[in-house]
């Protein structure tokens, strides 16, 4: 990426050491997984896109109930 | 000799979900009635802020703002990785053995990273700012933050554990539901979207793979990774610092993990007579990995008290010589080291073993580690480079409000437990099946 005039580049997205971390390591184990699933037999397509449904319907239910449980606070508290 | 846990019968299996006790009752009241206690102080920190716990910025607790709180935060992150590494090794590499504890282990996962999250979101002083701070300044901080990455691989990790548990759940359901309460018959409804048997081979195959990417995440780049790296990458922080802190918190978490697992394992076999389906055997395997990884956790402390007292730079020889003269630290490495003298000693003459005993060294070994966390993360803080926190007054001591909050967490687990088991098979149908059935008792 290239840096923007007059700013500072740890200040751009995703350039720096935790992107490289964190989407070339850390979740390298998930692409496998993910690939694994759809390419792998015995196959079934449907089977995998139920697992990534799960996968990203917990993602939602997880950061969503999170976010009306604090939204409760601040109308309650603050 | 062996134990077929196959002879076990599905009414076993069931049980819980079936069976109506006192014991229960009263141990769903002791939950609700901690989860009570805890809410009640909670509401007082929401009202008047985080003084009540003096852990609010300089602080009047020696300047330490992180305590309690962020010591029991990682000691159930710890909890909950070692517990689904547990399951993900029976599904990849055969270890059998331990089918019957499986499932435990991976509600044990959900649980405790539950209340690792309960954690972090009790311990910042306006949690409404957390979702709406955290999700718009994730894509410009991923790249420098560790905290960054703690929230997202801990979000990766709480949903593949998630995932694991849905779609090993369908093979049972399918098979004991006219076991299952009807009045949950729209719950299992949900749960069995799409289902067919031919879909067994698949899903086990789509779970080994799940397996697979737990097992390398959770113990190399969660809680021996992107965990200790909260810490180990702060040089300032001179207990805090070094390479050490990654397998060194990943002992500490298959420990306390793998203490977790018997406690409620023995706790399951107790209540509904499962001498059967949890033979001895698993409880004495459990505990060689028990012993084993204690004695990893002993090893580890070793080497950071050599390295920071022997030659070491000044700040971190102070840091390492106030660790070593707190005996609460030597309190919590005797826990330790008393469990594994039990195992190795229960090893050499087998009719020491008892699982009451083993039960009593476990939740030593979790107060144990918990009491090494929390020292770890205070005083780790009070005695940073250039004794940052020298002229801040007073001294570190949980307060009620913490005290209350760990408290709540355990009514947490044991209620989560509770109703699940009221929902679900806690033991796999695998565990019972004749494909799944030797139990070496040696």
């Amino acid at each position: 990426m290239i840096p923007l005039a007059g700013t500072a580049s740890y200040t751009l997205p995703f350039v720096g050491p935790g992107t490289y971390l964190i989407f070339g390591v850390v979740l390298a184990p998930i692409y496998v997984m993910l690939v694994a699933w759809f390419l792998g037999y015995p196959r079934d397509a449907k089977k995998g896109l139920l697992g990534v449904a799960y996968l990203a319907g917990l993602t939602t239910s997880l950061w969503g109930g999170l976010f009306v449980a604090t939204m409760v606070i601040k109308a309650l508290f603050f | 000799m062996s134990t077929r846990v196959s002879d076990v019968s599905r009414e076993a299996l069931v049980r819980p979900i079936q069976a109506r006790s006192k014991g229960f009752l009263l141990a769903l009241l002791a939950a609700l009635g901690a989860i009570g206690v805890w809410a009640f102080f909670y509401v007082q920190q929401l009202e008047h802020g985080l003084i009540v716990t003096n852990l609010g910025g300089w602080g009047s607790a020696g300047g330490v703002p992180w305590g309690l709180y962020i010591g029991a935060f990682i000691w159930w992150v710890g909890i909950a990785h070692g517990g689904i590494i547990l399951s993900a090794a029976v599904r990849l590499v055969g270890l059998k053995t331990y089918q019957p504890v499986a499932r435990m282990a991976e509600m044990l996962t959900i649980a405790a990273l539950t209340c690792a999250g309960l954690f972090i979101l009790i311990h910042v002083g306006r949690p409404d700012r957390l979702v709406t701070s955290v999700i718009p300044a994730w894509p410009w901080r991923v790249q420098w933050s560790p905290l960054t990455w703690d929230v997202t691989v801990i979000t990766a990790y709480f949903v593949l554990t998630g995932t694991y548990l849905l779609l090993t759940v369908r093979y049972d359901i399918h098979r004991l539901r006219d076991s299952l309460p009807d009045r949950l018959e729209p719950l299992y409804r949900a749960l069995m979207v799409g289902y067919s048997e031919k879909e067994d081979a698949v899903v086990e195959r789509l779970v080994w793979w799940l397996a697979f990417a737990i097992i390398i995440m959770a113990p190399l780049l969660l809680h021996g990774g992107v965990i200790p790296w909260l810490f180990a990458l702060l040089p300032s922080m001179a207990g805090w610092a070094g390479g050490v802190q990654g397998p060194s918190f990943l002992s500490i978490a298959l420990t306390s993990a793998v203490s977790g697992i018997i406690v409620i394992a023995a706790a399951f076999r107790r209540a509904y007579g499962w001498q059967d389906l949890i033979p001895d055997a698993v409880f004495r395997g459990l505990a060689k990995w028990l012993g084993f990884f204690s004695l990893m956790f002993l090893w580890l402390q070793l080497q950071q008290v050599m390295t920071g007292i022997f030659a070491a730079p000044t700040s971190l020889q102070h840091a390492t010589e106030v660790k070593i003269s707190t005996p609460t630290y030597w309190l919590a490495i005797g826990l330790v080291g008393l469990a594994l003298l039990y195992i190795f000693a229960s090893a050499l003459k087998p009719s020491l073993f008892s699982i009451r005993a083993m039960v009593v060294a476990c939740l030593g070994v979790l107060v144990g580690t918990l009491l090494e966390k929390v020292l770890f993360v205070v005083e780790g803080l009070q005695h940073a480079h250039f004794d940052l926190y020298a002229g801040v007054p007073g001294v570190y001591v949980p307060s009620v409000v913490e005290l209350s909050a760990l408290l709540g967490t355990v009514g947490i687990v044991v209620l989560f437990f509770l109703l699940a088991s009221k929902v679900i098979p806690v033991v796999e149908l695998h565990a019972i099946e004749g494909d799944h059935e030797e139990v070496d008792e040696r």
